[in-house]
């Protein structure tokens, strides 16, 4: 419930398009399935980007904003003749990896405080939920921007900007999991049999968690990739020539009436990936249901 | 519509016109009958040809096991099958003088509303949590005084002041008097009641079948009661209907029907049920094999697997015909008495020699058990137990048994170290170590965990490091409590209710326990699922030497089980005895009220006044005087001592006046 309550604001992100597609996905459990499976066949593409992207995305390879479908240029090229196809690949690719890292420690931050705190009840659980209540006060993107002010510019310290307002909400899951856990009779009957705290609370309350983790993961996953090409927009990303989706849809912002495609496509890029991210939180969930 | 419904006396009813028995149109006529549900895509064939009337004025029992199909016979009476599941049905369902197929939702509710009420198992999920009594009850029922005067006619106490309360506000007992309250609002032909009192205590359970019978005789409301207790169906039953696998096997008006079962599954049911009656522990009788295969649509006697009598002529479906003063759907009627031997032993126990025989007793040393309730300024101290004594010599059984809130499963989480003792102690003779069986088996397998890893778990814990040896203790674990082998990687969710409680039953005794405790592991359970696991558990602890310890409401299954019985009310302990003793020649006026609760076939159960107090207040003196039958103007005063009975050794009474009356005799 926490999570259709905290994260709609991500499900937005589509617009009517997500809207409908999700409808489809709710009534059908292939369609879930498929929808789940989604952000494995991203990560494959991403990875093989190398291999499938035609051009280098920082080396000229053509006249400049020749408009797609010229002269073997599927999405055209940019202001100075790069091949817009493969910087969209490549900034696709560095925004999906940022988001499953940022994810990723996230998660590892996240469930641990929240395990902790759960298990360990009174003040300790008092005193992490506070800390918790804290980082969930601050602005993630304003923070980020802190951060890259301190550190200098660069798409690791936007990262980890990032990443330090990104675990409470799995922290509170957790503990609202292990807690709504701790009280189901399994957990007796483990004690019954004898099995130590450690052991209890890895093997026989942890794994019940997953599943709204899982969930709330992926539906994150789109939320990541938009506050992370927001930033990149306002140019907290990597420098420069650097293909990433933001920046290029910010920097190709001038040339939006005459040759749109140089910002259009980057930002269509974005679109992909939040959607991507959506489906699969929404498949997600039907499948968790469904059980 | 603000009149006053239902409460008005039906024209004539003082007269006795509305008495059972009355010819006229049945209230409802079921005819050729069959649902048929599709789940995850496969058709589950729920019922396959059903024929039933009900008769005005009558009260009809249903009784079967679960997956009989008698709650979706209930539900289709009711026009309530739903859409999620996509429900065939063939047949006619004839309420009230209307076809339900027929019927537009519009006139199906208007048929609910004005001839139909239903009272389901759990009043708590039936009411409305954020809903106070009194607004549930005037939607239905109109004006604030039709509500007062519904309340009244089902007997609760002080109805004004109730319909101000949340339904969490009330007892379980009180809820089901509103949930019927509510049925009855609509002067309804024909009341559908499924399990309206599984979840209640026996002496709660008395008076709900009481007050069915007592709306009957005022009403003239015929009643379709489904119940899974052959005991409930007996006491109020005009007549008697058993269903399984989705068809009526048996039927017949019920002292009849009881007193001569002819279908074998009516007897094997009868056989397996623990009852009162008879002397000393005994093997139950059980039926073999699982329940019914719902998703094949064969023809053919859906009971013919089990049966003992099954024949080749069992492929063909029995019809139902008359057979003596009832009607049986058996190939094999009036032959089945012969080949039955009256009183089977049940699957035998393997014969093998003790391992070790009566370790360890348990000393339980004036135990006290508080709890504490609410915050801040309001806290109070719920008492569950108020010093509990009590002595297990090695590898006896004590059966625990009273009424819900007695702390009966306290003193068990006590013993076990899962609450918290405030004073006293507990002992367990040499060292040995405890083991529990919890009520919901299911819930207490780790879902995500197969059967297999938590056994293995209990042994790692428990020292055994030989991968070799634990895989090896493990089949023999499973094959000690019946567990098929195949179903070690299953988890929990995939076994069934019996298949969950042999689980459990095998990682409790994996690791051999001296102590067994057992928090009411069937009452969950079937009728016959219930005598198979209460024998595993007698076999179990006659071949491991385990001391045993019983929770249960069910005075009936103590006798099955243990060979000391305590009777426990609000904390503390009133009665203690041999089994003998206590069902045989109960003393304790608590006790004698509990037994005379018990639904049993040839007499209408006593109800007990009332319900146990609430543990954050005590009443003063005996805390059983408000509700004793015999109290006496001092009980109120003189808190009474667990003093030995004069005339038994062993057997131990709470009460002064008891006592003295013993000393003359």
């Amino acid at each position: 419930m926490a999570i259709t309550g905290i994260y709609q604001s991500g499900q937005v992100s589509g617009g009517r398009l997500s809207a409908k597609v999700s409808e489809v996905v709710a009534q059908n459990s292939k369609a879930s399935l498929a929808a789940a499976l989604l952000p494995v066949a991203v990560t494959l593409v991403a990875l093989l980007v190398p291999v499938i992207a035609p051009y280098s995305p920082l080396v000229p390879a053509g006249p400049a904003f020749v408009p797609p479908g010229h002269s073997g240029f599927l999405l055209g090229t940019d202001s100075v003749g790069r091949d817009e196809l493969s910087r969209v690949l490549y900034g696709m690719r560095a925004s999906w990896f940022s988001a499953l890292a940022v994810i990723a420690s996230g998660l590892a931050i996240g469930v641990t405080v929240g395990a902790v705190a759960a298990v360990a009840g009174g003040w300790v659980d008092a005193l992490l939920m506070r800390i918790t209540d804290v980082f969930l006060s601050l602005p993630g993107p304003v923070l980020a921007i802190a951060v890259v002010a301190a550190l200098g510019p660069g798409l690791v310290h936007t990262l980890i900007g990032v990443g330090i307002v990104w675990w409470p909400f799995y922290a509170r899951i957790v503990r609202g999991e292990i807690r709504a856990l701790a009280a189901r009779p399994h957990l007796e009957a483990a004690k019954m049999s004898g099995v130590g705290p450690v052991r209890r609370t890895l093997r026989h309350l942890l794994p019940g968690t997953l599943p709204a983790l899982v969930v709330t993961a992926s539906l994150d996953i789109g939320n990541l990739v938009l506050t992370l090409a927001g930033l990149s927009f306002l140019g907290l990303g990597a420098p420069a020539p650097a293909p990433e989706l933001g920046a290029m849809s910010a920097r190709n912002l001038t040339f939006l009436l005459q040759d749109y495609w140089t910002a259009v496509a980057p930002g269509a890029g974005i679109v992909v990936l939040a959607l991507v991210g959506n489906l699969a939180g929404d498949g997600l969930r039907n499948l968790m249901k469904d059980r | 519509m603000r009149r006053v419904r239902g409460v008005l006396p039906v024209p004539g009813w003082e007269d006795g016109m509305a008495m059972p028995g009355n010819t006229g149109a049945p209230v409802a006529s079921v005819k050729g009958l069959k649902v048929t549900f599709e789940r995850a895509g496969e058709q589950i064939f729920a019922l396959r040809g059903v024929d039933l009337e009900i008769a005005p004025s009558e009260i009809v029992a249903l009784v079967g096991e679960s997956g009989s199909g008698k709650s979706v016979l209930g539900l289709s009476l009711l026009g309530l099958l739903g859409h999620n599941s996509k429900p065939v049905v063939e047949g006619t369902i004839e309420v009230a003088g209307a076809e339900i197929g027929s019927l537009t939702e519009a006139q199906l509710r208007r048929l609910r509303r004005e001839s139909l009420g239903a009272v389901f198992q759990d009043p708590m999920t039936s009411l409305n949590p954020t809903m106070r009594i009194g607004k549930q009850l005037a939607e239905v029922a109109g004006s604030a005084e039709a509500c007062v005067e519904l309340l009244r006619s089902v007997g609760v106490p002080d109805p004004a002041r109730r319909l101000r309360a949340f339904p969490f506000e009330l007892s379980g007992g009180l809820r089901q008097r509103v949930m019927i309250a509510m049925a009855l609002a609509g002067s309804p032909k024909l009341i559908v009641a499924d399990e309206p009192t599984t979840a209640l205590d026996v002496t709660v359970q008395a008076q709900i079948l009481e007050l069915i019978r007592s709306v009957r005789d005022r009403f003239g409301t015929s009643f379709l009661l489904i119940t899974h207790d052959l005991g409930v169906a007996a006491t109020v039953a005009d007549r008697v209907v058993v269903m399984y696998g989705g068809r009526v096997v048996e039927t017949g008006r019920a002292p009849a029907l009881l007193g001569g079962p002819e279908h074998p599954y009516t007897r094997a049911l009868l056989r397996s049920r623990a009852s009162l009656d008879g002397s000393g522990p005994r093997r139950l009788s059980v039926l073999r094999g699982e329940g019914v295969d719902s998703h094949s649509d064969l023809p053919g006697c859906s009971f013919a697997p089990r049966c003992e009598l099954a024949f080749d002529g069992c492929s063909a479906t029995p019809v139902l015909g008359s057979f003596g003063d009832h009607q049986v759907a058996c190939w094999r009627a009036g032959s089945a008495h012969s080949p039955f031997p009256e009183d089977d032993p049940g699957e035998q126990a393997p014969a093998e020699t003790p391992r070790s025989r009566g370790l360890a007793s348990v000393k339980i040393n004036d135990v006290a058990v508080s709890f504490k309730v609410g915050r801040g300024g309001s806290q109070l101290a719920l008492k569950a137990l108020r010093g509990v004594t009590l002595d297990i010599e090695p590898g006896g059984a004590l059966a625990i048994v009273g009424e819900s809130g007695s702390g009966k499963s306290t003193l068990l989480r006590a013993i076990a170290g899962l609450a918290p003792i405030a004073s006293g102690g507990v002992e367990i003779g040499a060292g040995g170590k405890v083991q529990m069986v919890f009520q919901d088996s299911g819930a207490s397998l780790t879902p995500w965990m197969s059967v297999e890893e938590l056994l293995e778990e209990r042994l790692a814990v428990c020292g055994v490091r030989d991968r070799q040896e634990r895989r090896q203790r493990i089949l023999e674990a499973c094959d000690s409590v019946g567990l098929y082998r195949q179903l070690l990687p299953a988890k929990a969710g995939q076994l069934s209710g019996g298949q969950r409680q042999r689980a459990a039953l095998a990682r409790a005794v994996v690791v051999a326990p001296e102590v067994l405790l057992c928090d009411e592991p069937t009452s969950a359970l079937d009728v016959s699922l219930a005598a198979i696991v209460l024998n595993l558990i007698a076999d179990l602890r006659e071949r491991l030497g385990m001391t045993l310890l019983f929770v249960t409401h069910d005075l009936a299954v103590a006798r099955v089980v243990a060979d000391h019985v305590a009777v426990m009310y609000l904390g503390e302990i009133v009665e203690v005895g041999t089994t003998e003793q206590i069902l045989k020649d109960p003393q304790h006026p608590y006790t004698r009220s509990l037994i005379d609760a018990v639904p049993e076939s040839g007499r209408l159960p006593v109800p007990l006044k009332g319900e146990p107090a609430s543990p954050l207040s005590i009443p003063a003196g005996c805390s059983f005087h408000p509700r004793c039958p015999s109290a006496l103007a001092e009980c109120g005063e003189r808190p009474q001592i667990l003093k030995v009975s004069p005339l038994s050794r062993g057997h131990f009474i709470r009460c002064e006046p008891v006592l003295e009356e013993l000393t003359w005799r």
